[in-house]
């Protein structure tokens, strides 16, 4: 991948360099076409474990799959602004290791990763009672460490900020759980893989607080009827409440051992 | 906390031992650590223990795990004690300089991301960083661990470039042992595709399903011993000093140290007039802290890379 400069606050490489290319690509056996080892309104298992960042107030591990990122939370922290803000201000920041994807990221920031910032803010912001928090700043920093797929990415990065949050002991009206979704023909699956995502007609990301039944973020794309939307929708609300158990759970144990 | 609170503990290191106050010794231990963290360090190693149990020449537990991501050609995580850092190997093609068509490249940096402790700001690399990569790349290179003639696919027009990418979870200091071990490890778990240069197109095919692991020195394996001492009433030598302990440090010593016992370099960073309270630790002439700092890395250093076996 070019380097778009020389940066001489980083150890440069060659001026050029390119990822490999393979030979004959594998024929593509419809990777996508059945599920093998989920069913379509199945979900990867979540591991996710709160607690693990020792320097931050709040954190949590989450891992589905391949999909690994670690989210910590800092504060609430002196606003930096001169302004005055009657409300606290939620900050989001998102980062992807270099090696976390198929090619190099090269260290400098792109647009990917302020659109999944704000996506996954726009998921957090509305379960943060930031009215308590005058004059100050919470920041929300993720690093995704694998990734596989971008909406596998928002949904588990939701989870991972809400977790940690409520790690931080940060008033919230309800843990956020996340979930995707996406229409590959006539069929709807949940949680889709890098793969299946590439190949879908469409994608719907849906964040929500299952204890007060109410959404707190939809994200589509891709060309969906509405009601193939509606039942995405509906598909991951349903499988948030599963989520939002599995949270609760990892908060709870974490909590008595802690 | 109340500010009535902090100003009865400010006069504590005067008055000498604590007055019961109203509230816990938990809490009023951390927020005399907070204000007075000299004074704080310094009664623990009075009794011969450091803040978090260990013995001042005692080392944090070290975990490695490799190989765990899909996405890089390499990789590994180790945890040392909190610090926890993540390292991961991506394989580019490139052509070589000009004036050295038979050497590859490889290229270590390491991150300390505002995710990792609350002293990093998010944006470009901070001066520490700065000088750990640099630290790194030192250590890589001038050990040779990794022949850089390995790399060649075709002499004078394709070379592999391995970015080896660092990236801090949790600092809890002595980042610079944690990320060459992560760094060694994850350079042990890289596997290249076998790769063909085409002279007819000038471009390179790598196969998919053949891939070889990357020709390694074993016997240069380098790892990183860092001591930090501290002078004070007691003046110690703390071996893997915390991030607590960092900013207290008068000087510290990292040492490199190949597989063989070879010491491949040794860096003392001094700041003020501290002689680490050499005379005292070592009234004989002729020995010092580093006398005392290079069989200790040695030791260590057998069991780091038993690890990394």
């Amino acid at each position: 991948m070019a380097q778009g400069s020389f940066d001489r606050r980083r150890i440069n490489g060659p001026e050029e360099s390119f990822p490999p290319v393979f030979d004959a690509v594998e024929e593509h056996a419809k990777i996508w076409s059945a599920r093998r080892d989920r069913g379509d309104a199945d979900i990867r298992p979540i591991f996710l474990q709160p607690g693990l960042i020792s320097q931050a107030n709040g954190s949590a591990y989450i891992e589905t799959a391949r999909t690994k990122l670690a989210c910590a939370v800092y504060g609430p922290r002196q606003s930096k602004s001169t302004t005055y803000s009657e409300k606290g201000r939620l900050n989001v920041e998102v980062k992807f290791a270099p090696f976390s994807c198929t090619r190099r990221r090269a260290p400098l920031r792109d647009a990917e990763d302020r659109s999944l910032s704000v996506a996954i803010h726009r998921s957090i912001v509305s379960s943060v009672c930031l009215e308590l928090f005058p004059k100050s700043t919470i920041d929300v920093f993720i690093t995704i460490i694998e990734n596989d797929g971008i909406e596998g990415c928002i949904a588990s990065g939701s989870i991972a900020a809400s977790a940690a949050l409520a790690d931080a002991g940060i008033e919230m009206l309800g843990l956020v759980a996340s979930c995707s979704a996406v229409v590959l023909g006539d069929e709807t699956r949940l949680d889709p893989t890098e793969e299946e995502a590439n190949a879908s007609d469409g994608i719907v990301i849906v964040a929500c607080m299952p204890a007060l039944s109410s959404i707190t973020n939809v994200w589509e794309s891709g060309r969906l009827t509405a009601n193939d939307a509606l039942k995405c929708m509906e598909m991951c609300q349903d499988r948030c409440i599963d989520i939002h158990s599995v949270i609760a759970q990892s908060l709870s144990s974490n909590n008595k051992t802690a | 906390m109340s500010v009535a609170a902090n100003q009865s503990q400010i006069s504590q290191p005067q008055a000498g031992a604590a007055k019961q106050a109203p509230q816990s010794d938990a809490l009023r231990a951390q927020i005399f650590q907070r204000l007075h963290p000299h004074a704080y360090l310094d009664r623990f190693l009075a009794e011969g223990v450091r803040p978090d149990g260990r013995e001042p020449g005692e080392w944090r537990d070290v975990f490695v795990n490799v190989g765990s991501i899909s996405t890089a050609d390499g990789s590994a995580l180790v945890r040392m004690g909190g610090t926890t850092i993540v390292c991961g190997v991506k394989a580019e093609i490139a052509e070589p300089e000009l004036d050295s068509p038979d050497l590859g490249f490889i290229v270590p940096n390491i991150d300390l991301p505002a995710i990792c402790s609350p002293k990093f700001k998010p944006g470009p690399p901070s001066e520490e960083a700065q000088v750990l990569s640099e630290r790194l790349n030192e250590a890589l290179i001038s050990s040779n661990i990794l022949p850089l003639s390995t790399l060649v696919i075709s002499s004078g027009q394709a070379v592999w470039c391995l970015y080896i990418d660092a990236t801090c979870i949790n600092y809890d200091g002595n980042a610079f042992d944690a990320a060459l071990l992560a760094m060694v490890a994850a350079l042990g778990n890289t596997t290249l595709p076998q790769a063909t240069f085409d002279p007819t197109t000038s471009g390179t095919m790598c196969s998919r399903a053949v891939r070889v692991p990357l020709s390694l020195n074993t016997s240069r394996m380098v790892v990183g011993l860092s001591f930090g001492c501290v002078g004070g009433s007691t003046p110690s030598l703390l071996a893997d000093p915390t991030s607590f302990e960092e900013p207290l440090l008068t000087s510290t010593i990292s040492v490199v140290v190949d597989g063989e016992g070879g010491v491949v370099s040794v860096e003392r960073n001094a700041l003020g007039d501290s002689d680490c309270g050499e005379r005292e630790l070592f009234p004989t002439p002729g020995t010092g802290t580093l006398d005392s700092c290079l069989p200790a890395a040695k030791d260590r250093s057998a069991i780091l890379h038993k690890l990394l076996q």
